[in-house]
Order: C-alpha cells, then structure tokens, then sequence
C-alpha cells in the first residue's frame, strides 16, 4: 500500500513544502525513513510508534518504507510527525486515502497520541496554502492569523482520524481583534528628563530610519533613551507584520496566541553574542539570528565596543541591504534583516569624555576608538553624544513630552517619506535626493564649507543631506532644505575621533 | 575729488603702455626694452609696423616669428578693449619714469615697466615689510602671520604680500584687522595700510576665496599687478610677481615654508637685492616649517614675534602694542550672551539646549554660527567656549 501526504519543513524563515511518501509492504517487519532526515526526523519513528499504542490503533507488522520528497533538500524538525502518522493510517485504510490530496499536517507527535506546536506555524502554513492544514491546537491561533487558508486543529492522533474520517469536526480558530494582538509594553519618553538633543535624535531617527548612536559616560540614560525608541515607530502594516511573524515564529514555538505581530520588535542582545546568533545560521534549520529578529523594529547594541568585531563587521551587508544572505555548503537562505540600529557606548575606556575630566591618555582613547571600524560608524546617520543629567533636570516636576505626541510626529513624517518614493529618508539613493532634497543657496554653501575643510566626507555629504531631508520634514518644511536643518542634522554627526584633529580656531 | 576723476582718465600714452603688456610674447624684459627706446605711442606703432624701431628694439624683434605675431595682434580692437577693462576696473597705470611710479622700485634689478595698480599707491611710502610663507600652513602659522602683520601695521609698518591661499591671505588679514580695529580717526593714519601684489590680472580674482580680500585691499590699501587686465594667473607669472615682492620689501618675513615652492623663490630674489630675510623657526617634525628652519640654519635670523621684525628695521620696539590681538568677528549682543552663559566648562548640544532655553533647532544654529566665527569648537560631542582675552581682574 502506498500513501502520499502533504507536510512542510522549515528551512530559515520559509516552509519547505515536503510530500511524506508511506509505502507499506511485504517483507521483514521494519520502519525506515529516507530523503535526508536529520536525527530529529528520524527519531519520529519511535514517537509515531509510541502514539499509535497510546492511542490503540494498530501497528503495521510489515516492511514501511518513509520517503520525505523532495530528497535533495535536508529536512530537520519533528513537524513532519503528524504526516507520517497519517500516511501510516492510510496504508491501513483507518483514514480515507482519497480526502487526503486536500490536507497538509503539521505537528509533532507526544508518545501519549496528543499534537505538539512546533516551531515556525506560521511559515510552515504559509508553505501550504493551497491544502487545509492541520496544526497542534497551540498553534492554531497563529497560523490562521498568517494563513487564508483553512486552518484546522486536533488535540490527539485519535481526533484526527475521526475528524478525517468525518466523525468529528475540526477545531477552528475564533476571529480576534488582531490589531490590538501582541502589543508590548511600551515605555514611555516622557520618562526621560531633560535631555532636549538626545530626544530630538530618538524623533529623527524613528522617522527617517536613521541608525542611531549614543555616545555618553555611564548613567546618562542611552539605554532608557533606546528603549523608547520602538514606542515611536508605527504599528507594522500588513507586509510587515507577517514578515515579522514568520521571523520569530521560526524561533519560538509558542508566544503567538493573539495572531501577528503588530508592533516594531525591540532586540536587545548582549555584547558576548555571538556571530551565529547575530546574523543567523548554525543548524541545519538555518535559525535566524537577532537581526532578523528585529526586523521592522529596533536592534539596540549596548557597550557597541564590548562586540566582538568580527560580529559588528557582519552587520555591514545587512545594513546596506535589509537582507542577510546566508550560504552553507547545502543551502543558502535570504532572511529579512531591515533594522533600525542603535547603539551605545561610552566615548573612552574611562567612560568619562567630558574635555578635562577624561582620564585617559591619547593611546588609550586611539585604542578604544580602533574597536569601531570605520565603514560601521559610518553607517550611523546620527551620533549624538548624551551627557548626565544635571539635578534640576532629575528633580524637575516638568516632564518631556509623551510617547504618544512625539510618535504623532514620526507617523506624519513618515508617510511624507512614503508618499514620496515609498521608502524611508534614510533609504533614499543619491538621485532620489537630489530631487526631494533640493538645498537653499546658504545650506549649500555651509555644506560646501564642511566638505572643503575636510570635515564631511562624500558619503558622510548624502547621509547628512537624508537627516536633514528628515529633519524638515519633522519641522513641516516639505521642499527646500534651509540652513537651520543642515546645522542640527551636522550637531548630531559627532565625529568620535575628532579628539585627535580637533576643529580649527579663527585667527 | 578732481583729481580723482581725473586719475581715472588714462592718457593715450598709458592706453598704448598698458596695451603693450597686455601682447603676447612681451614679457617685462621685452617691455622695458621697448618703453627704453621710445614712448609708448610710438612703441605702440613700432609693434604695428608703422614705425621705425630703434636699433636695439629692431634687434630684440629679429627673434623669428615675434614680429609676424605682434602685428597680428597688436589691433585697435585690442587697445579698446584694454582701455574697457581698466576702466570699469578703475584700474590705474603707472609707467616707468611716471611720477606716481614708486620710486621702491626705481631702484630696482628688474623693475617693471608697466605697473597696474587699484587703491592708493602712498601706502608704499612706510616702512614695508614683506610676509610671505607657503599656501598650506598650519593653523599656528596662519595665527602667527595674522598676528605678527597686525603688531607691524599697527606700528605704521606696511605689510605687502601676495594674496595666495595660507600664510599670504592670512597676514593680508591681520593689516586689514588693524584698520577695522582702530575706531580713532586720528589714530587711523598711524596705521599701515595693506599692499598685495597679485600675479593675473587686477580684474581676474585669483584664487577665487580671496575676492572680498582682494576688493579690501584695493580700497583701504594698494593692489599691484605687473600683467595686463584679463591675464589669467598662469604659472610663469607667479615667479615674476615675486620679484616685485622681493624688490618691494625692506625687510622678508617667512612664516612657514617648505624647502621648495614659490617662498622660496621669493627668498632668492630678496638675497640678489640684500634684503633682510627673517623666518620663523618650526617644529623640525612640521613640513610646513622645514623651508624656514632651513634657511635659519643657514644664517637667517629667526624671529618670534613682530618687536624682532621691529628691531630689524631700526624701529623703537617698545612702543610695540599690548593689546591680544583677538581677530575673530565681534559677537552681536546675543551670541554674547550664549558664549558668556557657556564659557567655563564643556557642553554638550543637551545642555547648551537646557541652559540657553532655545529650540533644539535654534541651537543648532547657534552653535555653528559661533564655531564658523571661531568662538567655540567641538570635539567628540562636547563643546568649549575659546576665550583669548584673559578676564581682567
């Protein structure tokens, strides 16, 4: 007997549809897998076995061969569980063989016959649109959030079969008001106190996609500051949200009871991470890492100089290009990695900075400043340096403005962007600029000085011209790019190594 | 007032000199040799063919081909056009032998014989002191050249230099401070007027940074030119412009200097007149210094400050000024209070926003108008007010 049923496995972000192929035969009693199984997989024929007792249905005394098709691809996971089960039942003819050409199964097996959620519902369901896919109960939610497709659950094997054999009613999931789904608790920006710059950069850079990093000595507040940022990003529109979903889904098998993500993700990781679990990779899953993670949302590096380099120096590619192209000797995936960074970090071992306070000596400070390479500081459009508040500040009664005004702003500046050229300023390419972001004769002339003397090199010319574009856009100013723009976007391009050329007097 | 108006009208004679040098082929050599031997109508007409030339000047035009491409370009229309530029120029013309000539150059191994000038040339009549030093100098160089020129023309010295980028423009800008410094009137004719001797054309702006320079020097001092209106700078004429700074000066000062270059070039033609050559010694790690550590190995006197240019002239150095010498724009009343509420320690934009209560915008604004003047400077994020003035206590 010969049974075909339709399944996905995860490979990155993606479902990888696979067809369990079940062939029971003639011959010594035997079950084994093929077409590249990982140990998980293979594993699922002790699971499937210990099921099929629990649950009292009949273990086939014949020769059963698994193939997992397509064979080219390695698959990895125990998603395809529930599958195989189903082929075996319908080699047996305990479940029409006929109706299954119109189901896809995801789940893994528990020995006691009951359905577990698996990793990655929502793209493995995404991989099966075309077929009613049966998932673990835990998942349920998830899945059909992402899927419009029908999606239908079980708790154990027993209820599949009566369900298939339509003696029973699927569970389906009941609609939700997803818009209100999975909101983190947002912290808001009237906390901060004081600290006019700093929360103008935090505005800026929610609103034109702008890298944002902090330069300060310790208890200045950068992390409080970085924190607040994802409050005024706006809600991940569709797209976006399923984008997300499918990211955090492949590594968390359960957070998602309310459907899509809907809010701009916040990933903190810390400085001892490590290349893999930056950019993704290790197993044969291809997991993505912390920068997809924040896709659509924040990545906030504190200590940026803690990081090992070769960790930084992984972000540069997909910084440029909101993607991390992963390439193993089997695979190579492409998973989505468009993050707003933000970093911290102190301006000198000492952690001082203030002119006169620092204690340490130039070496030291070089030393330091050599841990962030060039072409990294680079790419932060804004590098503000954040002081201590002083005590009025800490004790005054007046707080800043709220999360809730502020992301007004953004939101407004944003659609202006998008209106545009459907892209944020800060993705704007030089051509785009010289059309939206044309410059007043006295800007042009300022910007003109700060390249002759050497302050502003040719890339650091467009990025500053893209705050700047931002920046009016916040101020209302939608054309001509003026003066006053220029000078605040310029203040909020701190050079950290101008300790050792420092600006040139007057004479 | 009449005899202004009637400067500005060029005789004939100063038509033909000044069309003369403006003739391809006819370098000051040449000019001479001709102005020598006839007045500059004839000479004109000599150029033209309608003329007999003198002995000498028909040998100097035997040079094969010369005379074919004088004739070919020695028209009316260039004589116009010539006669165009100097006038909406205002430019005056002082030939060899004139009265106005300045009689620095009377004297001279190769003097010009055709001068182009804008301003007043009365301003040659100080004592003149020369600053010249390389286009790429440090920022102490350019602070000492400013300083040094502003203490000599405050002490009635003439400073001439010859408006390049660097040391040049910055000692031009050091006389100039000295005569936008001074409110009393009376006081005003004690101090020395500017001269800049340029290498193009008084009407072509070279380099074109220096052109509200230019415009100053012209109209508070005296701006030479040995080449016709409308000569582009061209490099052969930069040598040439250095000898007129070189005969001009009584005393050289060389601020900072490579072993090479145009400074150099300055400093040999100063030795061939017995100028006094003075230099300012440098750091033997700083470039820009090694000409001018160079040349005090090699007997040069080296100088610290104006009093020892003073000294070289045999002037009394004790009346030499004590004020500090704060060239920077004056401030308006609101940025005075931004930089007083600031001065003291380092800020950041944060606290410079808390503490001067204006938009973040504003102070943005605020802070790079106050850094283009030079009032503050930033490093790293943090910004500190520059005081030069000690407080008085």
């Amino acid at each position: 007997m010969f049974a075909s049923v339709r399944s996905a496995t995860l490979l990155g972000v993606r479902g990888l549809r696979v067809d369990v192929e079940v062939h029971s035969g003639i011959g010594l009693p035997g079950f084994t897998v093929v077409g590249q199984p990982d140990e998980v997989c293979r594993e699922s024929r002790d699971r499937v076995r210990a099921a099929f007792l629990s649950c009292g249905l009949a273990w086939p005394t014949r020769r059963i061969t698994v193939n997992l098709a397509p064979t080219g691809d390695r698959k990895s996971g125990a998603c395809l569980d529930l599958a195989i089960a189903v082929g075996l039942l319908a080699t047996q003819e305990l479940v029409p063989i006929e109706i299954l050409s119109q189901f896809a199964f995801v789940a893994e097996l528990g020995l006691d016959g009951s359905l577990r959620p698996v990793r990655g519902a929502t793209p493995l369901v995404l991989a099966t649109t075309d077929r009613r896919t049966v998932v673990a109960v835990e998942n349920l939610s998830e899945a059909s959030a992402a899927s419009t497709a029908n999606v239908f659950a079980a708790k154990t094997l027993l209820d599949v079969v009566e369900c298939l054999c339509g003696r029973a009613v699927w569970q389906v999931s009941q609609p939700t008001n997803d818009q209100n789904a999975n909101t983190q608790i947002v912290r808001d920006l009237a906390d901060v106190q004081g600290q006019p710059a700093a929360r103008q950069a935090l505005e800026i850079s929610a609103a034109g996609s702008h890298h944002l990093l902090l330069v300060g000595p310790p208890g200045a507040g950068k992390t409080m500051l970085a924190e607040r940022l994802v409050g005024l990003l706006p809600p991940l529109n569709d797209q976006q949200a399923i984008s997300a979903t499918m990211i955090h889904s492949s590594v968390q098998t359960e957070f998602l009871n309310n459907g899509l993500i809907r809010s701009a993700p916040y990933r903190a990781p810390h400085h001892s991470s490590s290349m893999v679990a930056m950019v993704g990779g290790g197993t044969a899953l291809m997991r993505p890492g912390e920068i997809s993670l924040a896709s659509h949302g924040v990545l906030f590096l504190d200590e940026l100089g803690e990081f090992a380099p070769s960790v930084l120096d992984a972000l540069r590619q997909p910084l440029e290009q909101g993607v991390v192209r992963l390439a193993r000797a089997r695979t190579s995936v492409v998973i989505p990695a468009e993050f707003l960074l933000v970093a911290a970090s102190n301006p000198c071992p000492c952690g001082e900075g203030t002119p006169g306070a620092c204690t340490c000596d130039d070496a030291a400070r070089a030393r330091y400043l050599r841990r962030f390479s060039g072409p990294l500081l680079d790419r932060f459009d804004l590098r503000v340096a954040v002081c201590r508040p002083n005590t009025n500040e800490l004790i005054s009664p007046i707080s800043g403005e709220s999360t809730s005004v502020v992301a007004k702003r953004v939101a407004t500046a944003r659609n202006l962007a998008f209106s545009r050229f459907g892209c944020t300023n800060s993705a704007l390419t030089r051509q785009q600029l010289d059309v939206v972001a044309p410059l007043s004769k006295k800007a042009e002339q300022l910007l003109r000085k700060e390249l002759e003397s050497g302050r502003l090199t040719g890339r650091g010319y467009h990025r500053v011209r893209r705050v700047a574009r931002t920046i009016a856009d916040l101020a209302g100013a939608p054309d001509v790019i003026d003066e006053p723009h220029l000078h605040l976007a310029l203040m909020l391009r701190v050079d950290l190594a101008s300790g050792l050329r420092t600006r040139e007097l007057i004479f | 007032m009449v005899s202004q108006i009637r400067q500005f009208v060029l005789s004939k004679d100063q038509i033909a000199a000044a069309s003369l040098a403006a003739l391809p082929k006819i370098g000051p050599k040449r000019l001479m040799t001709l102005l020598k031997h006839h007045d500059p109508q004839t000479a004109w007409a000599v150029v033209q063919g309608r003329a007999k030339p003198s002995e000498s000047v028909a040998a100097m035009l035997r040079t094969e081909g010369l005379i074919t491409l004088l004739r070919h370009r020695a028209t009316q229309e260039l004589q116009d056009q010539i006669a165009r530029r100097c006038k909406s120029a205002g430019m005056k013309i002082a030939i060899f032998g004139d009265a106005d000539y300045p009689r620095a150059l009377t004297g001279d191994l190769a003097p010009p014989a055709v001068l182009f000038y804008l301003g007043d040339l009365s301003a040659l009549d100080n004592r003149r002191v020369a600053m010249i030093g390389t286009r790429n100098a440090t920022a102490s160089g350019r602070y000492l050249a400013s300083h040094i020129a502003y203490d000599l023309a405050t002490n009635n010295v003439c400073i001439i230099s010859g408006l390049a980028r660097g040391i040049d423009a910055w000692s031009h800008r050091g006389a100039m401070r000295a005569l936008e410094l001074e409110s009393n009137a009376d006081q005003l004719n004690k101090i020395a007027r500017p001269v800049g001797v340029v290498a193009s054309g008084l009407d072509v702006i070279y380099p074109r940074e220096h052109a509200q320079l230019w415009q100053d020097i012209a109209q508070h001092g005296a701006l030479l030119s040995e080449s016709a209106p409308g000569s582009p700078p061209e490099a052969f004429r930069f040598p040439l412009r250095n000898r007129i700074l070189a005969a001009l000066s009584e005393v050289l000062v060389v601020v900072e200097s490579r072993t090479t270059g145009g400074s150099m070039i300055t400093v040999d033609e100063a030795q061939k007149r017995d100028v006094t050559i003075l230099a300012v010694p440098g750091s033997p790690r700083n470039v820009a210094s090694n000409g001018t550590n160079l040349l005090i190995q090699q007997g040069c006197l080296p100088i610290i400050g104006a009093q020892d240019v003073l000294v070289a002239l045999g002037l009394d150095h004790r009346r030499a000024s004590e004020n500090i010498y704060d060239p920077r724009p004056r401030l308006s009343a609101g940025d005075q209070d931004l930089v007083s509420t600031m001065a003291g320690s380092p800020f950041t934009l944060d606290e410079f926003v808390v503490r001067t209560n204006l938009a973040t915008i504003e102070a943005a604004v605020s802070l790079g108008r106050l850094e283009a003047m030079g009032w503050v400077i930033g490093n790293s994020g943090w910004w500190e007010v520059i005081e030069v003035r000690q407080p008085r206590g």
